[in-house]
C-alpha cells in the first residue's frame, strides 16, 4: 500500500493511536463512562462540523457557523416561552434560510464563500445583540425540561445527545451518497465546471450546502442553549476553530470533493481526544484555541489538493 | 551538440516518453513528426526545460544540463516558439520582445525607450519583418506575430555565449502558402546562427525543411529518416504503424443526411464580441463541422447552441421549439449533448467513478424523489463499458485514473446512453492514439446511423474534411463559406484555409 493510499487512512489511525498515547497516559481515560461522556460533551460541535462538511465538500468555507449557534442560543431563549417545542423549527428554519443567503450571495453575486459566510456571520452576530440586549439569556428551567429536557438526558448509560449525533449522522450520510443531492454535491466539489456541462444546476445545489450547513449550526446551536439553558451573543465562541479542524483532520480538504460526513465524525473525535489529552498535559483552557490553530495549518497544508489550487492567495 | 540521452517520463497512468534518445548537430533543422499523444509535446517540454525528465541525460556540448525552468533552459540558448502564441496582445512589439528582459534598457528604474526600440529593431530586421516596433501586438497579422515570436526567441543570439537551439511547434498551422515559404526562407538563412527543431502536422513541409526527421509513437522514437530517404507515405504509416487511407475517417459509412428532417435551426444568432449573424440548421444524420482558426468563434457557438452563453441576438430553435431561457439544463432536457473540449476539466469529474460520471447529466431518471437508484446506475455503466469496449477494470473504476480515449468513451455514453440526439463535439479527438480516434469515428458514424445530429469542431482540417456532411468555415466571428462534403466530393485542405485566414 502506498503513502497515497495509505493518506486516506490516517485520520482514524492518528485517533487510535492518540486515544493509545493518552490511555497510557492515564488508563482512567479509556473507561467507558469517561469516553461516553466525552463524546457526548462534543455533539453540539460534531453537528456544527457535520454542517460545515457540506460547504467544505463543495470546497467552499462556512465562518457564520459560529456566529450562526450564537443567534440560535439568543433566539431559542427567548422565543421558548411563546413559541414552546415550535422554537426549534423556528431556529431551524432561520439558519436555513441564512445559510441560503450566504449561497446565494456567493454563487449569484459571486462573492467567495469565505467573505459572503463572514458577513452573513456579522449580520447574526449583531442580530444576536440585538434580540438579546447584549445580555446572557435563561431559559425558564421548568419549560426546558418539558420541551427539551429529552435531548440532554441520558438512557442508561449513554447520554442521549450522542442518540441525536447518531441520528444526523445517518441523515447526512444517506444524503451524502444515496441522494442526487449528495451526487451533485460530489460532482461540483470534485469537478464544478463538469458538473455543470453537464447540464447540474451547480448554483442550486451549491446555496443548497451552504443551506444544510446553516441548518445545522442552528441546531448545534438549539442544543448548545439547552445544554446550558441559557442563550448570549458570544456563548458558543471558541467553536469555529475546531469544528473547521474536526472536518479538515477527518479528511474532507479545503478543494473539496473527497472525504465527507464520515470523516467529519473521525475529525470530531480527533478534536475531543486532543481537547481532552491537553487536561492531561497540563495546557490550560485560555491556551487551546493556539494548539487548534497549529493543528489547522498542519491539517489544511497536509490534506490540500494543490493540483485544484494552482494559485493561492 | 544539443543531445538527449535515453530519457524517460512517466505521469500518473502515462508513460509519456519511453527511452528517447534525440540529438540536434550544430546548423541542422531537425523534424518531429507523431500523432496527437505520441510524446512530441512531452519530448519538447523536456528540451525547453518545462518538464524535467524522470530519466535519462540531457547534454549540451557534451557537458550533462539539468534544466529546471525555461527561463534556465533559455539562458543555455533553449528558446520556444509557441504554437498558441505567447505574445500579450496589448503590449508594444517592442514590449513583447524583451519582455522580461527590460533591464538592459533601464537607467534609474526608467526604461529607455528609444533604446528599446532601436534593439527590437534589429531583431525585426533577423526576420525580415519591417514594422514599427511601438505597434500594439494585436494590430500584427497572425503571420507577421508568428515573426515577432521567431525575433523574440532571436534575443537569444545576444543574450547567450555560444549555441542557440529554437524550436518552432506549429508554426506554419495559421499561414498562407506564400507566408510558409517566407518563413522557411527566414529560417534556413537564421541557420548559420542556430539550430531548429520544427514540429508540424502537415508532412510535406516537414520533409522540405528538414534535414533529418524523428518520427515518433507511442512515447518512442521509431525511425529517423534523412533528407531525401523516405516518402511522406512511408512516414505516415510509421507514425500510425500501419497504413492510413480514406477509411480512417470512415467515409464509407458516411450516408446522406435527411434533409426534411431539421432538429437545430441557429437564425441570425449574435454574441457581443464574439460571433455575429450565425445561421445554420442542422437535421437527423448530419456531420456538421465548424472550421476556423483559434478563437473564431467555434467554441462560442457550440456553447450557445448548449445554453451556457446567451446570444444578444437572434433565434436559437431546438426541435421546433423556439428557446426563450438559456441554460445548460435546459439544453440537456431537449436533447443535447456537449463533449467540451477539456475532456478532464469539463468532460469528466475525476474523483467520481464511471457510473457516478455516466448518470450525471441524467440522474432524474435514476432517481425517484431524489434518491438514486445506484443498482440501475450500475447496471448502466456495465452496459456501456461492454457495449463500447471501455477499459475500466468495473464501473467503480475513478474516472480521473482512466486514458484519455476511455474517458471520452465515459463522456460519450453519458450523452449517448440518456438519448440526446444532438450531439456538440468539441476537439473529440484532442490527444487520443489512433485506435481510440478510430473509436471515437466509428461512434461519431454510430450517432448519425441512429439520426442523431452531430455539430463537430474538429481537431486537424483532415478530420473536419473526412467525417462532416456539411462544413462551415467561420472566421473572425462570422460564417465565411459553406461546403457540402458528400464522399468523393470534398473539398481540399486549401479550399477551407483561403477562406479561414
Amino acid at each position: 500500500m502506498s503513502i497515497h493510499q495509505l493518506k486516506s487512512h490516517f485520520p482514524w489511525i492518528t485517533l487510535l493511536v492518540l486515544v493509545a498515547i493518552v490511555g497510557i497516559n492515564d488508563p482512567n481515560f479509556l473507561k467507558p463512562v469517561n469516553l461516553l461522556s466525552l463524546a457526548g460533551d462534543i455533539v453540539p460541535l460534531f453537528i456544527m462540523a457535520l454542517g460545515l462538511t457540506f460547504a467544505i465538500y463543495i470546497g467552499g468555507i462556512d465562518l457564520s457557523a459560529q456566529s450562526m449557534a450564537n443567534m440560535i442560543t439568543v433566539v431559542a431563549s427567548v422565543y421558548l416561552a411563546s413559541f414552546g417545542p415550535w422554537v426549534a423549527l423556528l431556529c431551524v428554519a432561520a439558519g436555513f434560510a441564512l445559510g441560503m443567503v450566504s449561497g446565494y450571495v456567493t454563487t449569484k453575486l459571486l462573492v467567495p464563500s469565505f467573505i459572503s459566510t463572514l458577513a452573513v456571520g456579522g449580520v447574526c452576530f449583531s442580530m444576536a445583540k440585538w434580540l438579546s440586549g447584549n445580555r446572557a439569556l435563561n431559559m425558564e428551567a421548568a419549560q426546558r425540561d418539558s420541551t427539551f429536557g429529552w435531548m440532554i438526558g441520558h438512557t442508561g448509560m449513554i447520554p442521549n445527545e450522542l442518540f441525536i449525533a447518531a441520528a444526523l449522522l445517518a441523515l447526512c450520510i444517506f444524503i451524502e451518497r444515496r441522494t442526487t443531492l449528495g451526487r451533485a454535491l460530489k460532482a461540483v466539489g470534485a469537478g464544478e465546471l463538469a458538473a455543470a456541462a453537464s447540464g447540474v444546476n451547480v448554483a442550486r445545489y451549491k446555496i443548497l450546502a451552504f443551506a444544510i450547513s446553516g441548518a445545522l449550526a442552528a441546531v448545534a446551536g438549539l442544543l448548545f442553549a439547552v445544554k446550558l439553558s441559557g442563550g448570549a451573543p458570544t456563548i458558543a465562541n471558541g467553536f469555529l476553530l475546531p469544528a473547521i479542524v474536526a472536518v479538515l483532520v477527518g479528511g474532507t480538504p479545503l478543494t473539496g470533493g473527497v472525504g465527507g460526513v464520515i470523516n467529519t465524525a473521525i475529525g470530531t473525535l480527533l478534536v475531543a481526544v486532543i481537547r481532552a489529552s491537553m487536561l492531561y498535559f497540563g495546557i490550560e483552557a485560555t491556551q487551546q484555541q493556539m494548539v487548534f490553530g497549529l493543528v489547522l495549518i498542519v491539517a489544511i497544508a497536509l490534506t490540500i489538493d494543490r493540483s485544484k489550487l494552482r494559485i493561492v492567495k | 551538440m544539443y543531445e538527449l540521452k535515453a530519457v524517460d517520463k512517466k505521469f500518473p497512468g502515462v508513460h509519456a516518453l519511453k527511452s528517447v534518445d534525440f540529438h540536434v548537430k550544430r546548423g541542422e533543422i531537425v523534424g518531429l513528426v507523431g500523432e496527437n499523444g505520441a510524446g512530441k509535446s512531452t519530448l519538447m517540454k523536456v528540451i525547453y526545460g518545462a518538464y524535467l525528465p524522470d530519466g535519462g541525460t540531457v547534454s549540451i556540448n557534451g557537458k550533462p544540463v539539468r534544466l529546471q525552468n525555461p527561463r534556465q533552459a533559455m539562458e543555455m540558448g533553449i528558446g520556444m516558439v509557441f504554437q498558441e502564441q505567447s505574445l500579450i496582445a496589448n503590449l508594444t512589439v517592442m514590449e513583447n520582445i524583451f519582455l522580461g528582459y527590460e533591464a538592459q534598457f533601464v537607467r534609474f528604474g526608467v526604461i529607455n525607450w528609444k533604446a528599446m526600440a532601436d534593439a527590437a529593431r534589429k531583431q525585426l530586421a533577423k526576420v525580415k519583418l519591417d514594422i514599427d516596433p511601438a505597434m500594439v501586438t494585436s494590430q500584427l497579422s497572425f503571420a507577421q506575430r508568428q515573426l515577432v515570436e521567431l525575433a523574440k526567441v532571436l534575443t537569444l543570439e545576444e543574450r547567450v555565449q555560444g549555441d542557440l537551439v529554437i524550436l518552432l511547434d506549429e508554426p506554419t498551422s495559421v499561414l498562407a502558402e506564400d507566408e510558409v515559404k517566407m518563413l522557411f526562407s527566414i529560417i534556413r538563412e537564421l541557420t548559420s546562427r542556430a539550430s531548429f527543431i520544427f514540429v508540424s502536422h502537415r508532412m510535406d513541409e516537414v520533409m522540405e525543411l528538414s534535414d533529418r526527421i524523428y518520427v515518433m509513437k507511442d512515447g518512442q522514437v521509431v525511425d529517423t529518416v534523412e533528407r531525401g530517404k523516405s516518402s511522406p507515405e512511408a512516414i505516415q504509416q510509421k507514425m500510425v504503424g500501419r497504413n492510413v487511407d480514406k477509411e480512417y475517417y470512415r467515409e464509407h459509412r458516411q450516408k446522406s443526411f435527411d434533409a426534411s428532417a431539421e432538429l437545430l435551426k441557429l437564425e441570425g444568432v449574435s454574441l457581443a464580441g464574439r460571433i455575429r449573424d450565425i445561421a445554420l440548421t442542422l437535421h437527423r444524420g448530419e456531420v456538421l463541422c465548424l472550421v476556423g482558426t483559434e478563437g473564431s468563434g467555434r467554441e462560442a457557438i457550440l456553447r450557445t447552441i448548449y445554453g451556457m452563453l446567451t446570444p444578444t441576438a437572434g433565434k436559437v430553435t431546438i426541435k421546433g421549439e423556439a428557446m426563450d431561457r438559456f441554460t445548460a439544463r435546459a439544453a440537456v432536457e431537449r436533447g443535447i449533448g456537449y463533449v467540451p473540449r477539456e475532456r478532464k476539466i469539463e468532460g469528466i469529474v475525476a474523483g467520481m467513478n464511471v457510473y457516478e460520471n455516466m448518470t450525471l447529466s441524467q440522474m432524474g431518471s435514476y432517481s425517484k424523489g431524489g434518491v438514486l437508484n445506484v443498482g440501475a446506475e450500475k447496471a448502466l455503466a456495465r452496459d456501456w463499458i461492454s457495449r463500447l469496449a471501455i477499459k475500466a477494470h468495473s464501473e467503480y473504476a475513478d474516472c480521473g485514473n482512466l486514458s484519455g480515449g476511455n474517458q471520452q468513451k465515459v463522456v460519450l455514453a453519458k450523452w449517448r446512453s440518456g438519448g440526446s440526439d444532438i450531439m456538440l463535439l468539441d476537439h473529440p479527438t484532442r490527444g487520443l492514439d489512433i485506435g481510440a480516434k478510430e473509436d471515437v469515428y466509428e461512434m461519431i458514424r454510430d450517432m448519425s446511423d441512429d439520426g442523431a445530429g452531430v455539430v463537430l469542431v474538429a481537431d486537424t482540417l483532415e478530420e473536419a474534411i473526412g467525417l462532416s456532411h456539411t462544413i462551415l468555415v467561420i472566421k473572425d466571428g462570422e460564417i465565411q463559406k459553406r461546403f457540402a462534403c458528400e464522399p468523393g466530393a470534398k473539398p481540399t485542405l486549401f479550399d477551407l484555409l483561403h477562406y479561414m485566414i
